[in-house]
């Protein structure tokens, strides 16, 4: 489910829409309905632009949260959506009784801060070392080849990182061959790395895709601030500090709060195609848990009553970071 | 005032999108209609039912196939079908529920195990009446077995029709536990009945040869790490343990007593087994780990000296081996069992096991001749086709009598394409089939195997073997069919088990804890192993296995019941 957060990020994303808020916040000179409608009429075209937004957002955001129905009923699909069994909160009850449930959300929130710590990490250094670069060619070439391994699907990217990690695999040989450890090691059935494998495996996967919005922010940062900063005699990293690093500072925040209320839907196609029956016990996300024990089991409902939790939980974080970021006087989303 | 322009700019946009998607899906319906109307009228008027027609297949054993091999082609002439096969894209488990989900069923489904939801989502109509009238070839192949067919004491109702062959002649084992040709010979033909003696066997060849072919050798290498896991690894231990084929289950044939297989501990004894292999470093250690493609590398480079798996699972592995020569890297079934106790139920007939076959969509506006079709193809006609092929281009008539042409046979042992390009063999399974064994009007074989064929395909190194052990064919050193007696309850693991009940749950529950707890044991130091054990049997317990237990004895009960056979 997770409606709310793409909400959320549907309305930020559409700057007609925020635009149009942003002026009705402004206090009206006459609180009058002619003068509403006058400002209406002079941003007709502008309301217009906004109507198929607006349309999107209700038919795909809006009315499928009618769903949720589902979660109170015991759902059939062969009935309709009314004539179903009404069971109050009984498969939210099912649902905190599962031990397993618990066990997932562990893995989940884990994998998932692990994920966003090093994700964002990773993507503003490789961001801010490439934007040193001055070689264009190298710096396009290098950005080009950084962010394919996102256009490979995790079916792919999996098995590559299975083979390399194979016993026999080219990591072992490789550590065997330098004399660094005895005997090779057995990288996907130790449970205690599958977290570090996963988060790896997604940092090679995105650093380069998500470096992109960075980049771009960095490249929007007044010449005349480097600039400056060198008549003063500013070293490279100083610059990098003190000027680059501050300029894109809403973004990181904005981008930190969006990622930080999807935390929880991190997916489960890592999980799912790196994991193998050994370290089953940290590779079962909430996804892959409403997917087996929801869906895959005919039980809707249950699956639903996962939905709607998730989607709490995501609010609960948004809120959380919102409120933070408003408190340093930064960039919010709302 | 704010609010008040959002709701009305709300409702406005909410009228104008539902105008705009009755309006859309108006058109979509009505053109549609009009559309079946003159179908279904053609239909009228054409009083062959041979009018070409494409009906859309999913079968939950498929793979990505067009329906234009010369087999397809005589079928659409015999017909008029041509079939669109779907598939489950990546073993994808969520097909059939997503397709209830959405309503939007293919014309046939092969569903498996997930047939009881389309039963319950009303997806699939009743066959019955359509058997009585004109399910000629159907009564003829089923006779008293039908009642099998039916779904349970509460609706004893057909829905299904096909999959397995209704006479089944057991000329080979399915596979259990094999071991390398090379091994057996170099060793001067041993007996392996047991565990013991297997492992005896792996170790002194291993010991000789630390090497194959420049790469290590592989003492016993298992695929645990996807669903193959109950095949190379929940399986076996049954079958070491002698207990019938029952998926998760072991069920008393008497009494339809039924136990969730690893609460016993004779299974338990199997692992503790494996346990020690893998201490002694004769397991191989990707055995969890590895993916299906770099398991049959192994076994295909010759270097893996025995394995527990299913011939169809290793069937690449085995034709690339014959393919490079290697016939003696090829691999022997052996009865082994934990020890003299028990019997390997190798050989084990469990009747015609209905349950699983091809339903028609009760959305499908072309049931009748979805019903045909199946109908056709368990004709002797279109048996002796999706059998044997084409006659004059992949068998011909000698004497009378049915032969495979040279080039089509030998395909047929090597060729991993080969049901696949020709068709022939391709459209036996899921569909309604007469079963090897069976013979047609005039007293041929149906099926292009017998078991002379059978000793006749074995490579050359494999007629050595066995002429070294006295016998003709594998099967001679298993107990025999007829001394295992046949199932009165077919088998579990063909039991439609009702969706969201607390049976599937806590069995779905307990197979993801064993898959984990059980292959945790098997790679634990030996000393941990009964710890390990005896906290996975605590916690089945906690998620209370015993009413499941007890939901199976219950099911396997009524089966019974139901097939009169209690």
């Amino acid at each position: 489910m997770g409606k709310s957060i793409s909400e959320v990020s549907g309305q930020s994303n559409n700057p007609l829409f925020k635009n149009q808020v942003g002026m009705n916040k402004k206090p009206p000179i006459n609180p009058k309905k002619k003068g509403f409608w006058k400002r209406a009429s002079r941003q007709k075209a502008l309301i217009l632009m906004s109507f198929p937004f607006v349309i999107w957002l209700i038919v795909f955001k809006y009315i499928p949260i009618g769903g949720w129905l589902m979660a109170f009923q015991d759902y059939k699909p062969q009935f309709g959506m009314f004539d179903q069994e009404w069971v109050g909160l009984q498969h939210f009850k099912d649902l905190f009784q599962e031990p397993m449930f618990y066990q997932a959300l562990e893995n989940t929130l884990g994998m998932g801060i692990l994920g966003l710590v090093f994700g964002t990490l990773s993507a503003i250094t490789f961001a801010l070392l490439l934007n040193e670069v001055r070689l264009i060619t190298f710096k396009k070439l290098t950005q080009t080849i950084s962010y394919l391994p996102h256009f490979v699907s995790w079916v792919i990217g999996a098995n590559i990182v299975i083979t390399m990690l194979a016993q026999e695999g080219v990591i072992n040989n490789i550590l065997v061959g330098l004399g660094l450890i005895d005997s090779p090691i057995g990288f996907m059935s130790n449970p205690d790395l599958f977290w570090g494998i996963v988060t790896v495996a997604d940092v090679w996967k995105e650093t380069g895709w998500n470096a992109i919005i960075y980049l771009a922010a960095m490249a929007g940062v007044d010449p005349q601030l480097y600039e400056a900063a060198k008549v003063d005699g500013a070293s490279r990293l100083r610059q990098m500090w003190h000027i680059t690093l501050p300029s894109i500072r809403p973004v990181i925040i904005v981008l930190l709060i969006l990622s930080i209320g999807n935390l929880i839907n991190i997916g489960f196609e890592k999980q799912m195609l790196l994991g193998n029956n050994v370290v089953a016990d940290k590779a079962l996300v909430i996804d892959l848990y409403a997917l087996d024990y929801g869906i895959g089991m005919f039980r809707y409902s249950f699956g639903t009553a996962i939905g709607i939790f998730k989607s709490v939980i995501s609010v609960i974080l948004i809120l959380i970071c919102n409120q933070f970021a408003k408190k340093i006087g930064e960039g919010r989303v709302f | 005032m704010k609010k008040k322009l959002s709701i009305y700019t709300l409702s406005l946009l909410f009228i104008l999108g539902a105008m705009i998607m009755t309006a859309c899906s108006d058109d979509s319906s009505s053109s549609s209609s009009s559309d079946d109307q003159s179908d279904s009228t053609n239909e009228n008027d054409d009083s062959a039912s041979k009018e070409p027609i494409t009906l859309s297949f999913f079968s939950a054993d498929g793979e990505e196939k067009n329906f234009d091999d010369p087999v397809a082609q005589k079928i659409t002439e015999a017909t008029g079908v041509t079939l669109e096969i779907d598939y489950p894209v990546g073993g994808n488990d969520e097909t059939i529920p997503l397709m209830i989900a959405s309503g939007d069923y293919p014309d046939m489904i092969y569903a498996k195990g997930d047939i009881g939801k389309l039963i319950e989502a009303g997806g699939v109509i009743k066959l019955d009446d359509l058997i009585e009238e004109k399910g000629d070839n159907l009564k003829a192949m089923y006779g008293d077995q039908i009642d099998r067919l039916r779904r349970d004491v509460d609706d004893p109702s057909i829905y299904t029709v096909g999959t397995y062959g209704v006479e089944g002649a057991y000329w080979s084992t399915s596979g259990t536990f094999q071991v390398q040709l090379d091994v057996l010979r170099e060793l001067g033909y041993p007996e392996i009945n047991t565990l013991e003696e297997y492992e005896a066997a792996i170790t002194e060849y291993k010991e000789k040869y630390p090497e194959i072919d420049g790469q290590k050798t592989l003492g016993l290498s298992l695929l645990g790490s996807d669903w193959r896991w109950l095949i190379t690894v929940g399986n076996p231990a049954g079958f070491a343990a002698g207990i019938p084929d029952d998926g998760q289950w072991a069920i008393n044939d008497d009494t339809g007593e039924a136990t969730y297989k690893f609460l016993k501990p004779e299974v338990k004894e199997y692992f503790k087994w494996l346990n020690g292999l893998n201490a002694k470093g004769l397991l191989d250690p990707e055995s969890f780990t590895q993916t299906y493609d770099t398991y049959i590398s192994k076994l295909s480079s010759g270097r893996v000296l025995s394995v527990a798996d299913q011939d169809w699972d290793i069937a690449d592995a085995d034709k690339a081996l014959v393919a490079d020569g290697k016939e003696n890297r090829t691999y022997a079934p052996l009865p082994v069992t934990i020890d003299d106790e028990y019997k390997s139920q190798g050989l084990k007939d469990y009747g015609f096991a209905g349950g699983w076959g091809i339903a028609i969509s009760s959305t499908s506006e072309n049931q009748e001749r979805a019903f045909e079709f199946l109908d056709w193809m368990a004709s002797e006609e279109a048996q002796i086709l999706v059998n044997w092929g084409v006659e004059g281009e992949n068998y011909d008539i000698v004497d009378g009598k049915r032969v495979m042409q040279e080039d089509d046979r030998e395909r047929m042992n090597n060729d991993a394409n080969y049901a696949k390009e020709t068709g022939v063999g391709y459209y036996i399974y899921p569909f309604p089939q007469w079963g090897n064994g069976a013979v047609d009007s005039n007293g041929q074989s149906i099926t292009p195997n017998s078991e002379q064929d059978i000793i006749d395909n074995f490579n050359e190194v494999e007629k050595e073997v066995l002429a070294e052990y006295g016998m003709d064919n594998w099967i001679e050193w298993f107990p025999k069919t007829e001394e295992l007696g046949v199932s009165q309850h077919g088998t579990a693991a063909n039991y439609t088990i009702e969706p969201g009940s607390d049976l599937q749950i806590i069995q779905q529950k307990a197979d993801d804890l064993t898959e984990q707890r059980i292959t945790q044991a098997i790679l634990s130091e030996p000393e941990e192993f009964d710890a390990a054990w005896d906290s996975m049997l605590k916690e089945l317990e906690e998620m209370n296995i015993e009413a499941a237990n007890e939901a199976m004895t219950k099911l396997t009960q009524d089966t019974m019941e139901l097939w009169g056979t209690k």
